[in-house]
């Protein structure tokens, strides 16, 4: 009661300090940093380049700089000596509360300034993407609990230590260790999460879920031991110890601090956002399950009922299996280890069954007896939070399930048979999955969804036809385009959010004219289902896949910033042509990239390939003008580059200096060199014709499954030339 | 309000004892001068009573019950003056005085806050900023901020330290006229200070107290003990301890106090400072 008294009193003292507002304007001016000096998330989303990033440099300098605030703020009361009037008004103790909450609330306060000042700066940057609500949730969870994270540690470091000295080297140590050693391990890096990405068209709740668990885990802890410094706030001349036993005659307060780290200690050890699969993953102890000897597959329906505001998913599969062996049989699923089993029933009794301990590659293992009985109709109920690959914990929010996408992938979709043995049509399945009505299901392969029943409160029951064990499904709010084109049936799908950008580039007419050519050129795709293909723009992935009938469009590729990038088209819509002829260069023929500084690459291929259709599109002196005449002036600067023609130098520079220049020194030799060597060699073979039978071959070859990749050497060997006849000299 | 000091011994975690089993009663209203050499425990009985520190024996009760149990209490109905204190230089006069007027719970504190800035002299002051005011400002805000909320129970140490005649006559005043209603406890070096306006005096010493009583009753003690006396006539006297000197055309004039007079000394009446100077000097016996 006290302390709610004196809190604005505090509060309004420390706003009269200049140094407080200095602290502030640095902690608001902070996020300029995300966008040049420090860029944790990886992505190239608008939103991880322009939202993550700078939230998260200003989270982490926002707590440094308010740690140290309120070092010196609690350092200059005994240094002024102002705190013996103080101690003689109000108790030591309410006086450390007081100052911890007035030091928060000027924290929130500069959270909120720093917002006003960034939302129009990041909706400038981002675009029409930009949703308030990851505005808030960015800020609020990655630089506002930083700083407050940031003002507890410093301040138990100060109430324990009673040095100011101490104090700031031990909170430096804290973020030191944060930033470093724990940067890996998304529970203990407390000022720098772990985000990676942040989608632009879609929603990011799970990244957002996780990084606040994992703040709620700190807050725990350092509440915790903030109540223990606390109890050794100095009263009556007495040390450490002695205000220690003083201050804790009250057991409520060492009850408290106990209390909060206990739950400190369960928070993190009963945290749902990850598994723990073996971080060795050539161990597949679940592959090798071997088959059940007369036991048969006969089919599957699965009916998954995703909430959309928890994140969470319950669902009831019901397996058809024949048993032929005339005894009861084990039979072996894999489900997320997120998900709770809540009754397995055979022929509607009740079925024992366990789920082991062990985790791998994202899911555990479920046995199920099953009866004897010749047919045997096995219903699993399963459902809760799924959790993400352990082994991936840094790069988590793809499991998203919110009511703007949702990605469910084999066992968090619905348990995975893995000992059964298909039947004579194969795994066929019947998936049915109800969701918000505004949301479109998009199977991953030949399959199509249809709506079948409307629900009550806005829901539509989806139902398609699969044929596997597992299966991979997307929903979300999609937009569909469909295209005809090359003598194939597109379907493009892409976010609603991203209407604006995807029709100002000419999306639908990019997808034709690829399609158009590359099929002409190339050959088809070897992915389509019959005559049809889904072009699916996903979350955030970092990358794209394919499937029979299916694939997958990474959305970094669609960004405004990446439809601007003249490296690799003149225009936003040449941008989008780059990127579509991927389906052909990168994944209908993928390359071996293990080699970051390889001037070898999809890129090369794509790259004179989009130069070759705007050449037909817009005629040849656009085309020379706004590609190889640029390619030239960018490899001409590349052969005068001093770490060019003097690589040893390179060498000497420190790794980071050297691998950002390395970076763009491959940019180079991947988007503009390379080119122009394909280029050199298509007038070495005889022009476009010779080049286009030679990369129609290529692209159509047997491939080695052990070596799949499309190598140099194989395009030198098809082109009849060596990599000397090819350079550029 | 009423205070009582049992048995209060007070030893310092490096091994210093600063009060020997001391026991004391103060009553409100009044005012209390408290008389010591340095290092005699008069802080530390200050810092008692404002639970600053604990003592290591004894108790200290207020109101009768134990302070312990009475801090917070205490702290509300408490104006304390530090010997050695700081105040927040980037506020000014006003707003540190509202501060501390919050600390203390006082509602609606803006014209008591401006009576008191008034009253010790700050008016002029009262928007400049604490780092500009010179030791004497200083001590009149630390001053002020003591009176806030006419507190029950004031404890001055060394109060009038860095002020000028006319504001030491000023302020001793002004505790006369705060121990009408409330309890004053005056620590000072300055006998004149206490002579003034104490109705009651303890002297301490070593940690003990020597004296508690009325000023008349301390000068009572050095009845006889007190004379004045030429330098070159008492050079050989032991036991003598001089209070003054005065270079005369004559000779240098002394005045002294002694146990017992001797014979070329001439018995003057004694005065306070006279009094506390023969009962800190040892000379006391029995």
């Amino acid at each position: 009661m006290t302390a709610a008294r004196l809190f604005l009193p505090e509060l309004g003292r420390l706003l009269k300090n200049r140094l407080t507002w200095l602290i502030a304007l640095l902690t608001i001016l902070s996020p300029a940093a995300g966008l040049t000096l420090y860029r944790p998330a990886e992505a190239d989303t608008m939103m991880s380049m322009y939202l993550a990033n700078p939230s998260l440099a200003g989270g982490a300098a926002g707590a440094i700089l308010f740690g140290l605030l309120t070092v010196y703020e609690l350092d200059r009361a005994g240094r002024s000596r102002a705190d013996v009037l103080l101690d003689a008004a109000v108790s030591p103790l309410t006086m450390a509360l007081v100052r911890l909450l007035s030091m928060i609330a000027a924290a929130v306060w500069t959270l909120a300034a720093a917002m006003l000042v960034w939302f129009p700066v990041s909706k400038k940057l981002i675009g029409s993407v930009l949703g308030a609500t990851d505005f808030v949730l960015a800020y609020a969870l990655f630089m506002g609990l930083a700083m407050a994270l940031g003002i507890l540690a410093a301040s138990s470091a100060f109430l324990l230590t009673r040095r100011a000295d101490l104090a700031s080297v031990l909170l430096i140590v804290f973020a030191g260790l944060s930033l470093t050693v724990w940067a890996d391990d998304w529970q203990l890096c407390w000022l720098n999460p772990c985000v990676w990405a942040l989608s632009d068209d879609f929603s990011n709740f799970r990244i957002f879920r996780s990084v606040a668990y994992m703040r709620l885990t700190w807050l725990l802890a350092l509440s915790g031991v903030w109540t223990l410094s606390w109890l050794c706030v100095r009263q009556y001349k007495k040390g450490l110890f002695g205000s220690f036993s003083r201050n804790a005659r009250r057991i409520l307060r060492p009850a408290v601090a106990l209390c909060l780290l206990g739950c400190c200690a369960l928070s993190w050890a009963a945290q749902p956002m990850v598994d723990h699969s073996d971080p060795d993953e050539t161990k597949m102890s679940f592959s090798e399950i071997p088959y059940l000897d007369k036991v048969a597959y006969v089919r599957r329906l699965a009916r998954v009922f995703p909430d959309t505001d928890a994140g969470t998913l319950r669902g009831t599969a019901t397996y058809w299996l024949q048993n032929a062996s005339g005894e009861e049989q084990t039979v072996a699923f894999g489900i997320n280890p997120g998900y709770e089993v809540r009754s397995v029933t055979a022929n509607g009794t009740k079925a024992p069954f366990r789920v082991g301990t062990r985790q791998e590659f994202n899911e555990a293992l479920l046995e199920v007896e099953i009866p004897e009985a010749d047919e045997v109709e096995l219903t699993v109920e399963y459902g809760g939070f799924p959790r993400e690959n352990g082994n991936l914990a840094i790069m988590q929010g793809s499991m998203e399930i919110s009511d703007e996408y949702i990605c469910l992938e084999n066992a968090n979709l619905s348990p995975r048979l893995m000992n059964v043995p298909p039947g004579e049509e194969g795994y066929p399945a019947t998936i049915e999955i109800t969701l918000p009505d505004t949301m479109t299901v998009i199977p991953f392969g030949t399959g199509q969804a249809d709506a079948v029943d409307r629900g009550e409160g806005g829901t539509l029951t989806w139902r398609y036809e699969s044929n596997g064990t597992g299966g991979i499904l997307y929903a979300g709010d999609y937009i569909r385009q469909d295209i005809r084109a090359g003598g194939i049936d597109l379907e493009f799908y892409y976010g609603r959010k991203h209407r604006d950008i995807m029709e100002a580039s000419g999306a639908a007419d990019a997808v034709k004219s690829v399609v158009d050519y590359c099929t002409g050129h190339y050959g088809a795709l070897s992915f389509l289902a019959g005559n049809s293909l889904k072009l699916i723009q996903s979350r955030v992935s970092g990358g794209g896949y394919a499937t029979n009938g299916a694939s997958l469009l990474d959305e970094q590729d669609f960004t405004a910033a990446n439809l601007s990038d003249t490296e690799k088209g003149a225009v936003p819509g040449e941008v989008m042509i780059h990127e579509l002829v991927h389906q052909w260069w990168g994944l209908g023929n993928m390359f071996d990239v293990s080699d970051g500084t390889d001037d070898w690459s999809a890129e090369g291929l794509t790259v004179y390939t989009t130069w070759r259709i705007v050449k037909e599109l817009y005629g040849e002196a656009y085309a020379r003008e706004n590609y190889v005449e640029r390619w030239q002036e960018a490899v001409d600067d590349y052969y005068l580059n001093f770490y060019v023609r003097n690589p040893q130098y390179l060498e000497m520079l420190p790794e980071k200096e050297r691998a950002k220049i390395d970076n763009s020194l491959t940019w180079v030799r991947r988007y503009c060199e390379m080119p122009l060597k394909i280029l050199k060699a298509q007038e070495l073979v005889g022009g476009e014709e010779s080049m286009d039978r030679i990369l129609r071959g290529l692209f159509n070859r047997e491939l080695d499954p052990a070596s799949p990749w499309l190598t140099k050497q194989d395009f030198l060997d098809a082109c009849g030339l060596t990599e000397e006849e090819i350079n550029l000299g | 309000m009423e205070i009582n000091i049992e048995n209060v011994s007070m030893t310092y975690p490096d091994g210093k004892q600063a009060l020997k089993s001391l026991s004391l009663n103060l009553r409100s209203p009044g005012m209390i001068g408290l008389l010591g050499p340095n290092g005699a425990g008069k802080s530390t009985l200050m810092k008692l009573l404002v639970a600053a520190l604990l003592p290591t024996s004894g108790a200290i009760r207020v109101d009768g019950v134990p302070l312990e149990k009475a801090e917070r209490e205490l702290k509300a109905q408490l104006g304390y003056l530090p010997q050695d204190f700081g105040l927040f230089d980037e506020l000014t006069v006003t707003e540190f005085l509202d501060y501390m007027a919050a600390l203390k719970g006082l509602k609606n504190p803006k014209a008591h806050i401006w009576e008191i800035i008034r009253t010790v002299n700050l008016a002029e002051k009262a928007k400049a900023k604490i780092r500009t005011l010179s030791g004497g400002q200083r001590q009149r805000v630390g001053i002020a901020q003591a009176l806030l909320g006419t507190p029950s129970l004031l404890i001055f140490d060394e109060p009038t330290v860095g002020l000028d005649p006319e504001e030491r006559i000023h302020f001793r005043n002004l505790f006369s006229r705060a121990a009408q209603n409330s309890l004053v406890l005056l620590s000072t070096h300055i006998i004149e200070d206490v002579q003034s306006v104490c109705d009651h005096l303890v002297v301490i010493d070593g940690g003990a107290i020597l004296f508690a009583g009325t000023p008349e009753q301390l000068i009572g003690i050095a009845a006889g003990h007190v004379g004045t006396f030429w330098e070159k006539e008492a050079a050989r006297e032991q036991g003598l301890m001089i209070t003054a000197r005065i270079n005369t055309g004559q000779g240098v004039r002394c005045r002294g106090v002694a146990d017992r007079l001797p014979a070329c000394v001439k018995p003057e009446e004694p005065t306070l400072e006279d009094a506390y100077l023969y009962l800190t000097s040892g000379e006391v016996t029995g």
